[in-house]
């Protein structure tokens, strides 16, 4: 049993880290911003401190919290649907689903038609890896089925967006745009992604009420049922939280691994399985990760933050293979 | 088949069927009554007892518990009204054991009435606070015949309930068994044990998907029965009786 303190104390803590990981991120940067000068800036009374904040970093720590949110979320409720704590968006393909349907868009040249395009596409991709991530895992979801459907599935979606990259006549610029977006990275991140992004608030609003139900269908689909937790119902509303989050957060930051498996597992530890608590923590924790991911990989002299995740995130899923076999 | 008390039927299954799994099968239960479901392996046991519980679709044949049938009785209040208990008790995340049982509560609104009792009736206070994943086999069936319990439903459908307990424990399900019955519940056990099963009121034996005989275990389990169903030669014979101190 975990300390109840700890258990208590676990949202308002996480909270405040991620209070000091947002001054810290904004304040970071060639032109280093102290807290005095930071609220000038905010306030709009020092003009290039605001100018930094307003057009870079601001925009920049709003999609980082978004996508952070919106992966850690994605990977609870994958945990949770498929019983296993090894489930998460990047290992199931289902970000490369919505990356491939993201590349699709960009390499067909509708990206520029409107914002909501990116997003789309990349949700389209997205549902197409979740089904056939459900299909593959109907015959029970143990570690080696998901891992293996979620190997083959990346491979081929991996090919689709090979496939785009060296086959379609695209200019430089596109290449270019594709294959750093698949890099999975936040820089010159504007408003506008912000805004692309800003749909998984309302996802991540949906999925605020479900967490006790969670608790159920954790332990069993039938027994959920049986308990008189519409199974159903419950498992398609999750299925499209997670994979709309998931292609949101792709469609904005490229593919950003191992964030769905590793937050909502050290929470877990920390907290212990219940959903109720966990479902608030997975988005602040999520959100709190990929900003310290990105101070991090800043600090390291520009590394992305795609990078940065998997070289966190890799070894703890290799150290919990382990433990788990 | 049917049994003659009046009122209502708190379990019956009408021409319910399972492609290649159940064929149309009839069976009621009176409130007040302790059945027990015997039959090999694969004799259509669990998904009889799924079919009862609403888990599986009954084909062209109706469930009804106390009279309703199954399609007008919402989700949540079927939570209120049936207690499932799987044959497997298999848990990835590490709730606690009184948490596990607390979700007996889910379809009352979490209120956890009843959830110490559960625990102390299925002897696991002592174990309530440890992660129920950690558990041994028996230890994690008994927290799912308190999570049972603690919904207080009035149709108790237990998956061999004893198949992976000791010998007292065993003995202590019977004897809560017995006693829901005499509180007015209906239960529907399915077991292996051809000598418990004899504790039992009743019997249903089950053989190659279809129901072969119901009755008194005096009466139906006789030994040209045990023989064509279960392939073994039973006498009486005196031998080791274990009971409760």
């Amino acid at each position: 049993m975990k300390p109840t303190w700890v258990v208590r104390a676990a949202l308002p803590l996480a909270l405040l880290l991620l209070a000091l990981l947002v001054v810290l991120s904004l304040g970071a940067g060639d032109l280093p911003l102290g807290p005095a000068r930071l609220w000038a800036g905010l306030c709009q009374r020092d003009e290039l401190a605001a100018t930094i904040l307003w057009q870079v970093r601001l925009p920049r720590l709003c999609v980082a919290m978004l996508i952070g949110a919106a992966l850690g979320a994605s990977g609870l409720v994958m945990q949770a649907y498929f019983r296993n704590g090894l489930a998460s968006p990047g290992l199931l393909g289902v970000s490369s689903g919505g990356a491939a349907g993201a590349v699709v868009a960009i390499g067909l040249g509708w990206s520029t038609v409107s914002l909501c395009v990116l997003p789309a596409a990349a949700i389209v991709g997205a549902f197409f890896a979740t089904a056939a991530v459900l299909v593959l895992a109907r015959r029970g979801a143990s570690t080696e089925r998901l891992l293996l459907a979620g190997v083959a599935l990346n491979a081929m979606l991996g090919a689709v967006t090979s496939y785009v990259l060296s086959n379609f006549t695209l200019t430089y610029e596109r290449n270019a745009q594709i294959v750093f977006w698949l890099l999975g990275g936040l820089e010159d991140r504007t408003w506008e992604h912000a805004l692309m992004a800003a749909a998984v608030i309302p996802c991540a609003a949906l999925l605020w009420p479900l967490g006790r139900p969670m608790d159920l269908l954790s332990l069993g689909a039938d027994e959920a049922q049986s308990l008189g937790v519409d199974v159903r119902a419950l498992r398609r509303r999750l299925l499209a939280l997670s994979t709309v989050m998931t292609a949101l957060a792709t469609a904005v930051g490229g593919t950003v691994g191992f964030v769905g498996l590793v937050v909502p597992h050290v929470l877990r530890l920390l907290v212990g399985p219940e959903h109720r608590r966990l479902v608030p923590l997975s988005l602040v924790g999520g959100a709190g990760f990929v900003l310290a991911c990105d101070l991090l990989g800043r600090a390291a002299g520009g590394l992305r933050l795609g990078i940065v995740t998997a070289l966190v995130g890799g070894p703890y899923f290799l150290w919990l293979l382990r433990r788990q076999a | 088949m049917a049994a003659a008390t009046p009122g209502v039927n708190a379990l019956t299954i009408a021409g319910a069927s399972v492609p290649g799994r159940l064929h149309p099968v009839e069976l009621r239960l009176t409130p007040g009554s302790l059945v027990g479901l015997i039959g090999p392996n694969g004799s259509g046991k669990s998904t009889l007892l799924q079919v009862a519980a609403g888990l599986l679709p009954a084909g062209p044949g109706q469930v009804a518990w106390q009279g309703r049938p199954l399609a007008d009785i919402p989700v949540v209040e079927r939570g209120r009204q049936t207690a499932w208990v799987p044959q497997e008790a298999a848990f990835e995340f590490g709730f606690s054991v009184r948490s596990v049982v607390g979700q007996g509560r889910f379809a009352h609104g979490d209120d956890g009435r009843g959830v110490d009792e559960a625990l102390r009736r299925l002897d696991l206070l002592g174990l309530a606070d440890r992660p129920v994943n950690r558990l041994s086999g028996g230890e994690r069936h008994r927290v799912l015949l308190a999570r049972a319990l603690a919904t207080a439903a009035p149709l108790q459908l237990w998956d061999e309930p004893l198949a992976a307990l000791d010998p007292r424990h065993a003995l202590e399900v019977l004897v809560l068994a017995e006693e829901l019955k005499r509180a007015g519940h209906a239960l529907l056990l399915s077991l292996h044990d051809l000598r418990l099963a004899h504790c039992l009121d009743r019997v249903v034996v089950m053989q190659a998907g279809r129901l072969r005989a119901y009755g008194p275990p005096d009466e139906v389990l006789t030994p040209e029965l045990l023989r064509e169903v279960f392939g073994v030669r039973a006498r009486v014979a005196p031998g080791l009786t274990i009971e409760l101190p």
